[in-house]
């Protein structure tokens, strides 16, 4: 019996140093995420424009997280939202004349009232009805990008869209952009962290841990996995507006299906269900075109292959490393 | 003596299947009250209808003098009857303290601007939270591994956890169901001990056992469960020699001290 | 009158491409049923199917017949490859759901990824199996590709009829279908299952693709219409139940060509969504309710 507790405490003592061991672990992935940011920023050349790429996706890949890591609900449409949001602001600065920051305040309500719109019934659903509701809602998004020509220009897309920029002051260099950008996901993958250690993160994880038990401690389920949505699809707003007054043009494949695609990828290297996860999934996943010329023309379907890899062989990614160093795994 | 809990002809069918067979009886405050019966009598049955997670076929459930029946599971948490399941349901990527920190969810408010913007109200709330975790967690005897992540434990303190998490949701009643299953002798001792004391802080609890040491040692009322029917109710001294009870335990051979309905745990009561 | 032949025309055009997604959305039944596996490459199958023979056909002078056999004898191959070096492991493990249809969905990424390499973007087509002007029965105007999409889609039905009905592979399937657990218990290999019905699924898309191509083009990007319209005719016809799926097939068909000529072509695929999310949202059972 002595013994017994004895085993018991021990265990609890390991738990808890290589618990803080993880965490310290947990961070060198943000670091390096954060000093590759830095690096180009300092370097300079094409790599800023890239890179800054990698922090928007970042932001898209983050909402992805907060919806599918922390809750673990599926959403195979959040190309949708940042469609909608990216078009409000380009046909509201070119079309309308509008100021970029107040396009793209609106573009995210729009964004966050349509969310709330398919969200609703769309969450009632469970596995594969869910999957297959979100992939839909993505692709009739597409569709009506191409189809609704008298707004959206077609497949021709809309150019011209002005670049970032608040009262007169316009972000025109590639620097600029990125550390502003940097700024924005920085911020954005900062508010996970606080979601994530807060009364509605735990909630939300909950939801991801058990249903049935979240609801037998007054957790509405319903209403946080519509919350997670919302949050989701404000990330991907706002990542679908910042892109298209970075780039300065829109087309309907700029939100196509490469786009869950390339989420997915970004979200499972960085490690699901982690805080800075997205942020250094999506810089990585950026990046690895440039480092390999010859895979520019085959990137689908090498993040395809990369996803299954990693679905298959480590589906916690770069999370996954820090079990290996603390000499254990887990499914 | 009020009744917390009044369970009035509760049916539930499954096809041609009664699990629950117009079942009444009464929960008084303050006490422990245990169901038992053997395997597939309904007794978790009749536990997922008193806490909403299926709707009864007919019937009433009353809790603290307001209707309950079919309502939503997390509509009957918030009046506070909060219950704890067969096969324990925890939140594995959670740590064993948030697991805890979850189950004060119904008395924190703070949505979305509160995570981001902490105010000093939500600062105050989430330290409340974490003493209120700590202490529930000193209480079942998990403090030691607070930080630990929830799917490591053994099975054992799995159990208690899932018990500190229900008690974190202030329960007026508390629903335990088969909170020994899977335990070892020691880990039973310290359940019934951790039973006992939730008792004396004043919640009620309704709980599902096999283990009849278990049973004896904390119940101060007993409802027998067979084929869906109650076929006995009463203290335990009474239900021990209860003459259907023996019958429903196996023919009464041996009586039910040591013939407990199941092969998973027979324990004698000395 | 006029109008009248016009509308039945469409109705048979639609019954037509009817037939093609009822064929699809059998392929994810017999995978559902044997797994409870929810293949998103279902697409690939299609479109491989009719990719292969055009090129065997176009580049190789392989005869129509032999070009599709061999086709759909390859396509099978893949399906089990994929089966194998996919589906298993992640099945073995346990995978949730959502992984398994993230696994299959990059499955079909990579498959469209491979073929663009392969064969290129542009659109491509196939000759009609038989080359005469189309039938004419009143004003209605009948072609041959219709009647040999019907008369396959009717042999194929009956062949699975015949195959769960009186094989020993079929009727484990159908045990399987019922109660995975007990089918297991009574000495069925389920995860032999799985690869049989991964095998007929892709046999199943593959001739469906043969079938449409020559009545429209195929590309590597044709795929995942042809996954929605299949998942549609099975979430229609009550998901897992083969025969509900080719009737949904059917109805969706018809609904496609409907909507078509009320709003024009650009509405094709919005119209097959719509229909996607009003049941998913209103009816998820679908018509005829689950299989389970
Ligand atoms: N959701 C359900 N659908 C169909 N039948 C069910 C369902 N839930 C329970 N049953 C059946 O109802 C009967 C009672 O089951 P229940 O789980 O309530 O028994 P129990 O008394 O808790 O048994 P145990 O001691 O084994 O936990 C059993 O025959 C069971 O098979
Ligand atoms: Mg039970």
């Amino acid at each position: 019996m002595r013994l017994h507790a004895t085993i018991l405490q021990l265990k609890a003592m390991t738990a808890q140093q290589s618990g803080s061991r993880r965490r310290l672990l947990a961070w060198l992935p943000g670091v390096i995420g954060v000093a590759i940011v830095l690096y180009t920023f300092i370097g300079g050349g094409y790599l800023v424009s890239v890179v800054s790429f990698g922090l928007i996706y970042a932001l898209f890949v983050t909402g992805l997280n907060l919806f599918m890591g922390y809750t673990g609900q599926v959403s195979f449409g959040q190309n949708a939202f940042a469609a909608i949001s990216g078009y409000m602001s380009a046909v509201l600065t070119t079309t309308y004349g509008w100021g970029v920051a107040p396009a793209l305040a609106c573009g995210i309500a729009a964004t966050l009232v349509v969310a709330l719109v398919v969200g609703y019934p769309a969450l009632r659903l469970k596995g594969h009805y869910l999957a297959m509701a979100t992939l839909a809602i993505g692709l009739i998004a597409y569709e009506v990008a191409v189809q609704w020509q008298s707004v959206t220009q077609g497949y021709m897309g809309i150019s011209g869209i002005p670049p970032l920029g608040v009262f007169g002051y316009e972000i025109t260099s590639d620097r600029g952009n990125l550390a502003f950008l940097a700024l924005v996901a920085g911020l954005g993958v900062g508010a996970a962290a606080l979601i994530r250690h807060s009364r509605l993160g735990r909630a939300m994880t909950a939801v991801a841990g058990s249903e049935d038990a979240a609801r037998a401690l007054g957790i509405d389920v319903a209403r946080y996995k519509l919350l997670a949505f919302l949050i989701a699809a404000a990330y991907a707003g706002l990542a679908g507006s910042l892109f298209v007054h970075v780039v300065g043009f829109v087309s309907p494949e700029v939100y196509g299906l490469h786009m869950v695609n390339l989420a997915f990828t970004m979200l499972y290297v960085g490690g699901i269900g982690t805080i800075a996860g997205p942020l250094v999934g999506a810089i990585i996943i950026i990046l690895l075109p440039e480092t390999f010329r010859s895979f520019r023309d085959y990137q689908d379907m090498a993040y395809g292959a990369v996803l299954i890899l990693l679905l298959i062989y480590a589906p916690r990614g770069l999370a996954s490393l820090s079990d290996l160093w603390s000499g254990r795994a887990r499914g | 003596m009020t009744g917390l809990l009044l369970v009035n002809s509760l049916c539930k069918r499954f096809g041609g299947l009664v699990a629950v067979d117009s079942v009444s009886f009464e929960v008084i405050a303050g006490r422990v009250t245990a169901v038992i019966g053997p395997n597939g009598a309904g007794k978790t049955t009749l536990f997922n209808l008193i806490s909403g997670t299926i709707p009864p076929t007919s019937g009433q459930i009353l809790f603290a003098g307001q209707n309950i029946t079919g309502h939503a599971p997390e509509k009957v948490a918030a009046q506070g009857l909060v219950r704890t399941f067969q096969l324990v349901q925890l939140f594995q990527n959670l740590s064993v303290e948030e697991n805890v920190k979850v189950g004060c969810h119904l008395h924190t408010r703070g949505g979305v601007l509160a995570a981001l913007f902490r105010p000093r109200w939500a600062r105050e709330e989430e330290r409340a939270v974490e003493a209120n975790a700590r202490e529930l967690l000193e209480f079942v005897g998990l403090a030691d591994v607070a930080e630990a992540s929830a799917a490591t434990l053994p099975y054992g303190q799995q159990r208690l956890l899932e018990i500190a998490r229900a008690l974190a949701a202030r329960p007026k009643l508390l629903l335990l169901d088969e909170p020994a299953a899977g335990l070892n002798r020691e880990e039973t001792q310290q359940l019934s001990s951790v039973i006992r004391r939730i008792s004396e802080r004043g919640t009620t609890v309704l709980l599902i056992e096999h283990d009849m040491t278990l049973v004896m040692n904390t119940a101060d009322a007993i409802v027998v469960l067979d084929f869906g029917c109650k076929i006995a109710e009463g203290a335990p001294e009474d239900i021990r020699t209860n003459p259907a009870v023996i019958e429903a335990y196996l023919g009464g051979v041996e009586g039910i001290s040591s013939v407990t309905g199941d092969n998973r745990k027979v324990v004698a009561d000395e | 009158m006029n109008e009248i032949s016009y509308i039945i025309q469409v109705l048979v055009s639609g019954l037509g491409l009817g037939c093609i997604y009822g064929l699809i959305g059998i392929g994810y039944c017999v995978i559902y049923n044997a797994s409870g596996i929810v293949n998103f490459a279902q697409g690939a199958f299609v479109m491989l199917g009719g990719m292969i023979t055009q090129l065997l056909l176009w580049n190789h002078g392989v005869p129509l017949l032999l070009s599709g056999a061999i086709a759909v004898a390859c396509v099978v191959a893949i399906a089990i490859v994929i089966e194998r070096i996919v589906v298993r492991p992640l099945w073995d493990r346990n995978a949730s759901t959502f992984v398994m249809i993230l696994a299959t969905l990059a499955v079909q990424i990579v498959l469209e990824g491979a073929t663009l390499l392969i064969a290129g973007d542009q659109p491509k087509t196939l000759p009609v199996f038989t080359d005469l002007p189309p039938l004419r029965i009143g004003t209605v105007a009948i072609s041959y590709q219709l009647i040999w999409i019907a008369a396959a889609s009717a042999v194929i039905i009956f062949g699975l009829a015949a195959f769960f009905g009186h094989t020993r592979v079929g009727k484990a399937m159908r045990a399987c279908a019922i109660n995975r657990e007990a089918a297991a218990l009574q000495g069925i290999r389920v995860s032999t299952m799985l690869m049989m019905a991964f095998a007929l699924s892709a046999a199943l898309g593959a001739i469906a693709g043969i079938l449409v191509t020559p009545t429209q083009v195929t590309a590597f990007n044709v795929g995942l219409p042809f996954a929605i319209a299949g998942f549609i005719a099975a979430i229609v016809g009550g998901f897992g139940r083969p025969f509900g799926a080719f009737l949904g097939g059917l109805a969706l068909g018809v609904t496609q060509a409907g909507a078509v000529v009320v709003f024009g072509s650009g509405f094709k695929s919005g119209a097959a969504l719509a229909v996607l999310l009003i049941f998913l949202f209103v009816r998820p059972q679908g018509i005829l309710g689950t299989a389970k």
